[in-house]
């Protein structure tokens, strides 16, 4: 459709075609690009300013004079980003993990298992969603400096096992297989776990894929949490997201390193954006309106 | 004669190890489900309580003191002028930000409906802000909008717009409707999308014009989006601090211009080691909410419902 339309825009006279639609599809473009401009333009910027010395970043051009790599060699040696980048892929690898297999066990069970209880424990699953931060960072806090935990990874991954929203999403995810699959298992004589990992969590590899993808996307650019646990003046410990914190706090100025340091922070997210859109997409939408 | 025993014992057999198979159900049950409920009765339902706990007692450095505090924690924060300065920079952010990334979200959902060749190219690039991190965004802002930076060479300006107390907080609005507005707008597309193509095949045949056809019926019909974004982003505004904490640090500056709730428990926390008054703080601005959350049900809900 859209194909035909374009092609017969380019010829003059075409039956049927009102002027006005052309006109209307030209604004519609040019407001398209204006704000595109808008969303990119910052991105872009930053970019360009990865490239230049710190003299001339205070100058608005958008060519680096000259080109250099200076701002990259400074975050690999004098900050320690390539530690930055392994805490980060760490964190994110063992809590994407964590949260694939618990959610996915919780949200079989709450989805087909019948157990007394179910549906009050599930109203207890959803009811953390309203327990909100500032209520929780103060105990939070101590209790794991009382487990000796602060300022290492544990505590945070120990809080992050598991989310309500992912359980959620599993569960919604497994009301939606049908049921004869796993009546087909029974009757080969398969157990519930077998039952739940060989034929359920295959079929549920799209919602998994899902979570994945959003998951990981919260981990990585988690501030809030990996400060308050282990990000205090803890350098060996940092994430990207706290280096980046910490040369924007020092160093206000230092803006060609700043904007190396924004881009690794955005740049895997943005690759795995880029490579699932239709993940992406579905499961923010998915998730909110559930969720 | 044996037909009738076969007949009498199945149904016990049967029954009984339907009763078994009940039983090793539910013991499954309970097993997958254990963990995931053992975190979130940890690390929710328990903090839940344990704040309360906190609030009520007097804490030192070394941790918690023996004699009780009574309300003194609560009265401490209420008497704050800097908590008071908190909620009133958090209520005027939210009234504002949440109308208007709602609108922008919506403004971008209906371009990016139309039929044009490239639309899911301009929804991810409209997308595209939300996935960044708030230290990414933040950074690059802050250098964008500095007092020689990009913005004000483009438009003549000469404001250091986050530096300054009158405009910081606004600053801050602008640059998370900039980010957020994209994911306002996956919400306002889905439900869009929802509407069936007949309702505007009938305007079409009233000639209904495209403003009078907004307003009167796509308007209307995105009712449960309109409520649902409200409530959503207004709980996503009401939990400000990353931005805030980057841009003005744990005391919430320039003079106290960027201080949250949020921030005002962190820097509690975190410069007077006081946990008795950031726990009490927490449960003050939860009770806040929760107030708001029954006032916007009973009004906006009723409405919704109705």
């Amino acid at each position: 459709m859209t194909l035909q339309t374009s092609v017969a825009s380019a010829e003059p006279y075409v039956p049927g075609r009102a002027r006005s639609e052309i006109v209307r599809k030209l604004l519609l473009y040019g407001l398209f690009l204006l704000i595109a401009a808008i969303f990119f333009v910052p991105f872009l910027y930053t970019i360009i300013t990865a490239f230049k010395t710190i003299p001339d970043s205070i100058n608005v051009t958008f060519v680096p004079h000259p080109w250099t790599t200076s701002a990259w060699h400074t975050l690999w040696k004098n900050y320690d980003f390539p530690t930055y980048i392994k805490n980060s892929v760490f964190l994110a690898a063992v809590i994407v993990t964590c949260n694939l297999f618990l959610s996915a066990l919780g949200g079989y069970a709450f989805a087909r298992l019948r157990f007394p209880g179910r549906e009050l424990l599930f109203l207890l699953v959803l009811g953390t969603l309203m327990v909100p931060d500032q209520l929780r960072l103060i105990p939070i806090f101590l209790m794991i400096v009382h487990w000796g935990l602060y300022g290492s990874f544990w505590g945070y991954i120990m809080i992050n096992l598991v989310s309500a929203v992912n359980l959620f999403f599993m569960r919604q995810y497994f009301l939606t297989i049908p049921r004869d699959f796993e009546e087909a298992a029974k009757l080969d004589g398969a157990g519930y776990f077998k039952t739940f990992w060989r034929v359920m969590l295959p079929l549920a590899l799209p919602a998994m894929a899902a979570l994945t993808i959003l998951q990981f996307q919260g981990t990585w650019n988690d501030f809030f949490w990996p400060l308050i646990l282990f990000g205090q003046g803890n350098p060996s410990h940092y994430t990207v997201q706290l280096g980046l914190a910490e040369l924007h706090f020092d160093y206000t100025s230092l803006w060609p390193e700043i904007s190396a340091g924004a881009i690794i922070a955005i740049l895997p997210v943005l690759a795995i954006f880029l490579a699932f859109q239709r993940f992406f997409v579905s499961g923010v939408v998915s998730a909110g309106v559930k969720g | 004669m044996a037909t009738t025993t076969a007949t009498e014992a199945a149904p016990r057999r049967f029954r009984a190890s339907l009763a078994s198979a009940r039983l090793r159900e539910a013991g499954w049950g309970y097993g997958f489900a254990l963990v995931p409920i053992a975190i979130f009765g940890l690390f929710f339902i328990y903090p839940f309580g344990y704040a309360l706990y906190i609030s009520f007692f007097h804490w030192g450095i070394l941790g918690k003191t023996s004699q009780g505090a009574g309300t003194f924690n609560y009265s401490q924060v209420i008497h704050d002028p800097v908590f008071r300065t908190a909620l009133e920079n958090i209520g005027e952010y939210t009234v504002v930000i949440v109308p208007l990334e709602m609108a922008l979200g919506l403004l971008l959902a209906l371009a990016v409906n139309q039929k044009v060749r490239g639309r899911n190219f301009f929804r991810s690039a409209f997308y595209f802000p939300s996935i960044a991190s708030s230290v990414a965004i933040v950074t690059i802002i802050l250098y964008i909008f500095s007092q020689n930076g990009l913005f004000n060479h483009a438009l003549g300006f000469s404001t250091d717009w986050f530096g300054n107390a009158s405009t910081v907080l606004w600053g801050i609005v602008g640059m998370n409707a900039w980010t957020t507005s994209g994911t306002v707008m996956l919400f306002y597309l889905a439900a869009l999308q929802s509407i069936p193509d007949d309702v505007y095949e009938a305007a079409a045949l009233d000639d209904t014009g495209a403003w009078r056809t907004f307003w009167k019926i796509t308007f209307p019909l995105l009712r449960p989006a309109h409520f649902f974004c409200l409530v959503v982003f207004s709980i996503g505004a009401l939990k400000l601090f990353d931005q805030s904490f980057l841009i003005g640090g744990p005391s919430g500056g320039p003079n106290y211009a960027t201080m949250t709730p949020i921030l005002y428990v962190y820097n509690q926390l975190v410069s007077n080691a006081a946990f008795g008054v950031a726990a009490a703080a927490g449960i003050v601005y939860t009770v806040i909410l929760f107030g708001l959350t029954v006032v916007e049900r009973l009004t906006v809900g009723r409405q919704e419902a109705a």
